[in-house]
């Protein structure tokens, strides 16, 4: 229950249903009869927060044991955190409405690298140091998950823990540890050793960086006897047993995903040499039909959602997708539920699917083509045609669709200005194809809306060492797209490159950037990946300020041979292979897909040697 | 297909849900109720729900009705049965009976201002003082056409009917003001101009208790 305090403050905010906790579904448990406080932090607004699956997965596993109490909270928006500060009212959970100094572990998800400034400022909004070497034994532990964790480095001063994969798992034994901890008495720094014997779990103050006088890195070791040279992540290897959440908290206030969400697979076989995803959550792992059908159903059910949406990296490539949505809509036709198919592929979008995407509610239909021309596309590993693509166009125009929009990159490796012009053709191609279409609806036109993302090169991924377009670069590249287009047909949106260019640099980057984090959200950056709170100057002098160079993160191509800020962290994935993959793109060469033929991508090996793509080609 | 008119509470945190959140949990909630409803029959099936009133964000109200369309012959003891488990937290279904009046039929409405604060006799004192005074001028969002202007209205034109009482450190003011779709005073307005004239920091909510049809008989 949320205090007086916050009550006097929510007739001046904006929707404040945001902050009174209570919704549908949440778990209310007696905090004497628990032996740890978790406060699960997303650290963006509760409309985004409260979206994310993550989040709903842990949450429900925390809370399905007796002894750990897992809370939420969300950043709050400007004008909450104005009034908060005002009348110093600390930074609370949503569920207990009690201070996140009362909590014994804050966990923190961080889904994209530019919500770093709002970890420190949720930190401080909690009245707690955000050094994880200024926090003594009287503040929770912070630890940090989500793919960001894969090279946290420039949070490494900021984190007690990171947690490396996926945390269903881990955290449990994390817990664990923590309670036996608490009642022996243990310090923070001995835990901290014992934390870092659990696999998966990295604790950045147990390793030195030293680094070698043009700012690369030289070395990253272990500077106590009992701590692992290299922390690999964890996987769940059987999907079907692992923890789903039987209720999802229904939010009162509108939020971006409001419906049920299941995940029908994790990892992905495609390989698409820009796509971080992609080599993070390897190897592929399916959950069977009849599980997704059995909790969706009863999510529906608890949460009166009209809504699934199917998700996973790449949903067409879930093996049995007719016989599940055979069997969803057995039941989801006659109870009004609709069913979506987010990240759908262009080469396997069967007739039958389309067909069953009929019944249902009507969206839009997206394509990632991601470039626009073959040659690209082969180079980033895309593995579409020209041809797929303007078929599944075909096919959805004939079964009566009129818009169709396409996501597409700018500044991807060995991209050309050819290239750039090569995505106003392919939208012009997919217009003519709806006018090629004899059936087409009378007096309707057709909307191709294309929008276009800036290319950052992420750790793990063959494209790791390259160098990120500058601005200017991405600016004169925008400005050549938007020249090509020559119809109205054709609409065109895309990023600020400003924000692409800051998302460049922490990505790579390493633990000198803590300052820099720092320095910024001291002088007002918070919420930098929502355009109109996002301070570039800011940034830019936090950058001058702390003595370190941007450009030095973007726009250096790096030898296979330096050693990356992220080595020390094992994902899976052979550096070898990454090697073979980046010179491959050179080449305009693609590799089939995993099913086809295994890429030795190395990530079977955190399954035991187990991968379902290469049980399903034998088949 | 039949219509009935659920009544029902809006108390504690559910006070800061919007009217238009307020639909949709209530749509997820007869949906979550298993309730046969009636959906409708274009593109997009959604059931049928309508509200007599919308409620201001903040306020609790102890009197709410939502019509919904339901199918089959069920009776209204069962539908309570299915609805009031189905209800999300500060949500309170009071009956389900058959609706009565016509919600264009909503003429005033009334409601307790709680105000609480350390000195209440200074407090009553001062609210006395407004409230028997020749006007109380407010601002008040209007239209002009189609733009939005302030307008200057003096709030004991409208005020029907006022009550004061206290306890040891709260005041309560309750008033019947004009409400429904002709004219529609928003209490609110009184509780901010005594909240600011107070000077003090006294913390004010507001709870709809009834509404009435022009005779001030209760809107059924």
């Amino acid at each position: 229950m949320i205090s007086k305090d916050v009550q006097k403050i929510l007739p001046l905010v904006q929707k404040p249903g945001r902050y009174t906790g209570g919704e549908l579904n949440s778990v209310v448990k007696d905090k004497s009869k628990v032996k740890l406080r978790y406060a699960f932090c997303f650290p963006d607004s509760y409309e985004i927060g409260m979206s994310h699956l993550g989040i709903k997965i842990l949450y429900s596993a925390a809370n399905e044991r007796d002894d750990v109490w897992c809370e939420r909270v969300f950043a709050p928006w400007h004008d909450m955190e104005k009034e908060m500060r005002q009348r110093k009212i600390p930074l609370y959970a949503l569920e207990s409405g009690d201070p996140l100094t009362d909590f014994d572990l804050i966990g923190f998800t961080l889904q994209y690298e530019l919500c770093y400034t709002n970890v420190l400022n949720l930190l401080d909004l909690a009245g707690m140091p955000v050094r994880s070497s200024d926090r003594d034994e009287r503040y929770p532990l912070v630890v940090g998950g989500g793919p960001c964790a894969c090279n946290p480095e420039p949070m490494a001063d900021f984190f007690d823990m990171f947690m490396l994969g996926e945390g269903e798992e881990m955290s449990n034994e994390l817990f664990d540890l923590i309670i036996g901890c608490k009642e022996k008495g243990v310090s923070k720094k001995e835990l901290l050793k014992l934390a870092s014997q659990i696999e998966g779990v990295y604790v950045p103050s147990l390793y030195d960086v030293v680094y070698n006088d043009d700012c690369t890195i030289k070395s990253v070791t272990p500077n106590e006897d009992c701590v692992p040279e290299k922390v690999t992540k964890r996987i769940i290897s059987d999907l079907d047993t692992v923890h789903y959440p039987e209720k999802f908290i229904v939010p009162f206030v509108e939020v971006v995903h409001d419906r049920v969400i299941h995940e029908i697979l994790r990892g992905c076989i495609r390989g698409c040499r820009f796509c971080q995803a992609g080599f993070l959550y390897r190897p592929i792992r399916e959950k069977s039909p009849g599980v997704i059908d059995e909790q969706c159903y009863r999510l529906c059910k608890n949460t009166g959602y009209d809504e699934i949406s199917l998700s996973s990296l790449s949903t067409s490539d879930y093996t049995q997708l007719e016989d599940l949505m055979g069997k969803l809509l057995t039941w989801t036709e006659k109870e009004k539920v609709n069913i979506a198919l987010p990240s759908l592929r262009v080469d396997n979008f069967s007739e039958k699917l389309m067909e069953h995407l009929k019944k249902v509610r009507r969206s839009g239909l997206t394509f990632a083509p991601e470039a626009g021309t073959q040659r690209l596309r082969d180079a980033i590993n895309k593995n579409v045609t020209e041809e797929e693509m303007l078929s599944t166009a075909r096919q959805a125009f004939s079964g009566g669709w009129t818009s169709v929009k396409l996501y597409f990159m700018l500044g991807l490796p060995t991209e050309t200005y050819d290239d750039v012009a090569g995505i106003a053709d392919l939208a012009q191609k997919v217009v003519n194809e709806f006018y090629r279409n004899p059936d087409k609806p009378k007096g309707k036109g057709v909307q191709v809306s294309i929008s276009v993302a800036s290319f950052v090169p992420k750790p793990f991924t063959p494209f790791q060492w390259e160098a990120q377009d500058t601005v200017d670069e991405l600016i004169s590249k925008q400005n050549h797209l938007l020249s090509s287009v020559t119809t109205k047909k054709v609409s065109v949106s895309y990023h600020k490159v400003n924000i692409s260019f800051l998302e460049g640099v922490f990505a790579r980057g390493d633990r000198r950037l803590c300052d820099v984090v720092e320095y910024a959200w001291k002088h007002g950056c918070k919420f930098d990946s929502w355009d109109d709170s996002f301070l570039f100057d800011v940034w830019l002098e936090a950058f001058e300020k702390c003595g370190v160079d941007p450009l030095f993160y973007t726009s250096r191509k790096r030898a296979y041979t330096e050693i990356l800020p992220w080595d020390h962290l094992d994902y899976g994935i052979r550096k070898e292979f990454l090697i073979c993959e980046n010179k491959k793109a050179y080449e305009n060469e693609t590799t089939p897909h995993c099913r086809i033929k295994c890429a030795g991508c190395g990530s079977n090996m955190l399954n035991g040697g187990e991968c379902d793509a290469m049980r399903q080609s034998m088949v | 297909m039949r219509c009935v008119r659920v009544w029902f509470k809006k108390m504690g945190m559910s006070r800061y849900v919007s009217h238009l959140d307020l639909m949709r949990a209530m749509t997820r909630s007869v949906r979550r109720a298993g309730l046969p409803l009636w959906y409708t029959e274009g593109f997009n099936p959604h059931p049928y729900l309508t509200f007599a009133l919308p409620l201001s964000l903040g306020m609790e109200s102890l009197y709410e009705s939502m019509d919904i369309r339901i199918e089959g012959d069920s009776t209204n003891n069962e539908i309570f049965d299915l609805l009031k488990g189905a209800m999300p937290p500060g949500i309170e279904i009071v009956s389900v009976d058959d609706p009565v009046d016509d919600p264009k039929t909503i003429a005033f409405g009334e409601f307790d201002l709680l105000f609480d604060c350390d000195n209440t006799e200074k407090l009553i004192s001062s609210i006395e003082q407004m409230l028997s005074g020749e006007e109380l001028i407010v601002q008040k969002m209007g239209k002009q056409g189609r733009k939005k202007v302030l307008k200057d209205i003096n709030l004991l034109e409208f005020l029907h009917s006022y009550e004061i009482s206290h306890s040891s450190n709260r005041v309560k003011l309750t008033v019947v003001f004009p409400a429904g779709s002709t004219t529609n005073i928003n209490p609110t307005l009184l509780s901010d101009v005594i909240a600011e004239r107070s000077q003090e920091d006294i913390g004010c909510f507001v709870v709809r208790k009834r509404l009435m049809k022009a005779d001030m008989e209760n809107f059924r």
